[in-house]
């Protein structure tokens, strides 16, 4: 089987395998980073997600999808977990889980929402709150590649405590010009804030975008209201729907398997 | 839609697993034509219904539904009656 320039990686079935918990960042008040290390791992392409799977002491399991937030070019895989309050999976992930827990894990899957530096830009990210978490293993990327792709990051979040990997962002877009970041904080803005203040609007993507004519790869990835919503103004400002890239949270904050 | 049944909405690119259970190739990037209207683009691009009763993908520009999946004890089904062809 030959890959294609779109699926480098090389085709093989979905296997679970043993991932190790080796660290807990926390990241906001309502979501944390498991870094893990996955024996065998044979590398993944940012945006791509993976399926875990927790086991029961009666043997009832729970399975669920995470996108991966860090490059291919980090030796351990991060992935980002946001509270679900009534989910049966992030509470665990959040609250029991310890470093050298382990848990079942496969992938890399998904070879459509994917963006390396070969693929070049402009580049236009949309995130909503935990959605960021692909499109960071694409910024991470870019950035370990020291690309100068010129890269425009719109991010929707609730509060400023809201704003997962906030300095990290911060430091990436000081000092280097192709990178802009625009934050909006949709519930509550802090004295002096001097970034976006409203849900994603036409207005502020048309301020925020580049121009169709310059042929932006563009990813949206959050709920599903703030996708549907973003990807139907893009149209609207005159992008080609075909290469809006979506994709959007379900009801468990990952995707159903 | 409400917020409910908008949260059942999903991208095609969310049956990678499932499909990738079968599919040896790259599931997300191989092209699927839609019968009704003959829309082409990749498999990750369709919009998922994730029901009870399985995976639905539907057509981005006609909403036909182009590919059924669902697990049962007695196997996994894929239907594509609506799909005129795959193209990895």
């Amino acid at each position: 089987m030959t890959a294609t320039k779109d699926a480098p990686a090389p085709a093989r079935r979905l296997e679970w395998q043993p991932a190790l918990v080796r660290d807990i960042v926390v990241e906001t008040p309502r979501v944390k980073s498991l870094l893990l290390d996955v024996t065998g791992w044979r590398g993944h392409l940012p945006g791509q997600h993976v399926d875990i799977r927790l086991t029961a002491e009666d043997g009832y399991q729970a399975q669920r999808s995470y996108s991966i937030a860090s490059p291919p070019e980090d030796d351990r895989l991060t992935l980002t977990v946001e509270r679900v309050d009534d989910g049966e999976v992030s509470p665990y992930l959040l609250d029991n889980l310890r470093i050298g827990d382990r848990f079942g894990l496969r992938g890399p899957i998904g070879g459509y929402f994917v963006w390396t530096t070969d693929i070049g830009g402009p580049l236009y990210l949309i995130a909503g709150g935990s959605g960021i978490a692909p499109l960071m293993a694409m910024l991470r990327h870019r950035r370990r590649q020291n690309s100068r792709v010129p890269t425009l990051l719109l991010y929707s979040s609730r509060t400023l405590d809201d704003v997962i990997y906030k300095g990290e962002l911060d430091a990436m877009a000081d000092g280097d010009p192709n990178l802009r970041i625009a934050n909006t904080l949709t519930r509550k803005q802090p004295t002096g804030w001097t970034g976006y203040g409203r849900r994603i609007d036409k207005e502020l993507l048309a301020e925020t975008s580049f121009l169709p004519r310059q042929n932006p790869k563009i990813f949206v990835c959050g709920p599903t209201p703030l996708v549907e919503t973003a990807s139907r103004l893009l149209v609207e400002l005159g992008h080609d729907s075909l290469t809006v890239k979506t994709e959007r949270f379900g009801p468990t904050g990952g995707q159903p398997t | 839609m409400n917020d409910k049944d908008a949260d059942r909405v999903l991208d095609g690119n969310a049956a990678a697993s499932l499909l990738q259970e079968i599919f040896v190739p790259e599931i997300t990037t191989a092209q699927i034509q839609c019968v009704a209207c003959s829309l082409t683009g990749a498999l990750g691009s369709l919009r998922l219904y994730a029901v009870p009763m399985g995976t639905v993908l539907r057509c981005t520009q006609c909403d036909c539904v182009v590919m059924r999946l669902a697990q049962t004890p007695r196997g996994r089904w894929v239907d594509m009656t609506g799909a005129r062809y795959l193209k990895f």
